[in-house]
């Protein structure tokens, strides 16, 4: 099987599974037992000065029968006192010295504070420093968490006085919070950051009852914005890796965070430049074990591509993100129905009536009911393909152009040059 | 008359002005579309592009000319 290890900024982990720094891995008695499952590394829950945290802190969204699409948490960081997670940290590094043990850092924006906490915590052998700038909730209101990862400013500072001090990896975890991610992950590099993290939880409140009005969760009658994670928010967080991945300013590793619930997720986040992920919500709705099946798909995966290991797939899909303007303008599919497999509901012909383009025809034929697409009017905007229940009764192909490729940039600057 | 209809008459018509000598002089756009003044000697025409499937078409025109001159 191909080689799973990885080497994420000179944090060696057995494979490039790692839970993140959640309520996963709270405890010692936690972290091992995931190590015992096959996790190649786990992110310890955020350490800093030991909060209080309330009850009814989770709320998950499902979907038409999916359980757990997304999932909000109001839990803050750990409310342990730091001596006792570091003596886990260190029975737990013992016992699995081959296992990757990053912890997650989190102390008020001044250099002393940040001095301080990274000795502790490297005096007992961790692998590298997680910088949580990216939890939404409580802490934020007290400076910490999003509301430090959401300055650019701050997070080059902070990560500055880590780098200080620091003796192994720091990994600056960000906020999707922001507008433009791309721009604390430049920061974070600017601090001397060894590698990004992305991305924490969105916020969020998960839902209102509608019987008592409360909110989703509610403490008591009232609730709190959370932070939203699960396969809800993998498109986004897929999206801040890749163009994280593509900047050239930011030439650090990436750990992908962000819905992944199997390998696929996983293989796509290494396509898009994430040198290894970090799991929580699988984890927490399905246990620890679902990592056997993320490192045979993966390990499977990689055979069948022939790529020895996995290091060899990292970003091999970031040159093939662009901006819009960049895409060819003439580049044509349509959408291609195969009746013999159609179930005529006809959810394709009612999609493209009512919210496309109006080029799916109703006929009969022998008193058969038919669809079928009329190529000239398709606009190739895959609708229908995406709301048809039936696997293989719709296909977009390739059209070849008559003209030859150009892009909107290319074509702006084409009539620049003769506009009045 | 369809949107391709409509298209596939506005690539006509570029196809034939070219076809006859004529350059392409002007490019302008705005709410209402694309304008475009193709030139022969004095001889001015002003067309209004108004889809999306011939607004493509003639850049690629445009950038053809363009390759040529």
């Amino acid at each position: 099987m191909a080689d799973l290890r990885i080497d994420l900024a000179g944090i060696k982990s057995p494979n490039p599974f790692w839970l993140a720094s959640a309520p996963p891995t709270n405890s010692g008695y936690q972290v091992q037992r995931a190590f015992e499952a096959g996790w190649g590394g786990a992110v310890w829950k955020t350490l800093g000065d030991p909060i209080l945290n309330v009850s009814s802190r989770f709320a998950a969204v499902s979907f038409n029968g999916q359980r757990v699409a997304g999932f909000n948490n109001i839990e803050l960081i750990t409310d342990r006192p730091l001596e006792v997670n570091l003596k886990e940290i260190y029975e737990t590094k013992k016992r699995f010295p081959d296992h990757a043990i990053i912890a997650s850092l989190m102390v008020e924006p001044k250099q002393e504070k940040w001095h301080e906490i990274v000795k502790r915590v490297e005096d007992v052998g961790v692998d590298g420093l997680e910088l949580n700038f990216g939890c939404p909730h409580g802490m934020a209101e007290r400076g910490m968490g999003s509301a430090s990862g959401q300055v650019p400013e701050l997070v080059e500072k902070q990560t500055y006085w880590v780098k200080e001090a620091a003796k192994t990896p720091v990994i600056v975890k960000l906020t999707p919070n922001i507008t433009d991610i791309t721009v604390t992950a430049e920061a974070a590099t600017r601090g001397g950051a060894d590698a990004i993290s992305m991305i924490n939880t969105i916020n969020s409140l998960a839902g209102v009852d509608l019987d008592t009005w409360n909110t989703v969760p509610h403490v008591a009658g009232k609730g709190a914005h959370g932070g939203y994670c699960g396969p809800a928010v993998k498109p986004i967080a897929l999206n801040m890796v890749a163009e994280c991945a593509r900047n050239p300013l930011i030439n650090v590793p990436i750990s992908g965070i962000g819905g992944i619930s199997n390998w696929q997720d996983a293989a796509e986040f290494i396509l898009m430049g994430a040198t290894g992920v970090q799991v929580c919500t699988a984890a927490m709705h399905h246990g620890f074990s679902i990592v056997e099946d993320m490192i045979d798909g993966l390990g499977n995966y990689l055979d069948d591509k022939g790529i020895a290991s996995v290091m060899d797939l990292v970003g091999r899909s970031v040159s093939r993100y662009s901006n819009w303007g960049d895409l060819d303008l003439n580049y044509k599919i349509v959408a291609e129905i195969n009746n013999d497999v159609c179930i005529n509901c006809n959810k394709c012909h009612i999609a493209c009536e009512d919210t496309s383009h109006q080029c799916i025809d109703l006929y009969t034929e022998d008193g058969r009911p038919m669809l079928k697409v009329r190529e000239e009017d398709c606009v190739g905007c895959n609708l229908c393909s995406i709301v048809c229940p039936a696997e293989g009764a719709i296909t977009m192909v390739e059209r070849p152009s008559t003209v030859p490729p150009m892009t909107w940039n290319e074509r702006q600057t084409l009539i620049s040059s003769l506009s009045k | 008359m369809s949107e391709h209809q409509q298209s596939t008459e506005e690539i006509k018509k570029v196809d034939q002005y070219l076809d006859s000598g004529f350059k392409i002089k002007y490019v302008y756009e705005n709410l209402s579309g694309m304008f475009v003044e193709f030139a022969r000697q004095e001889e001015v025409i002003l067309m209004q592009i108004l889809t999306a499937d011939a607004r493509k078409y003639f850049s690629a025109k445009l950038q053809e000319q363009t390759l040529l001159q």
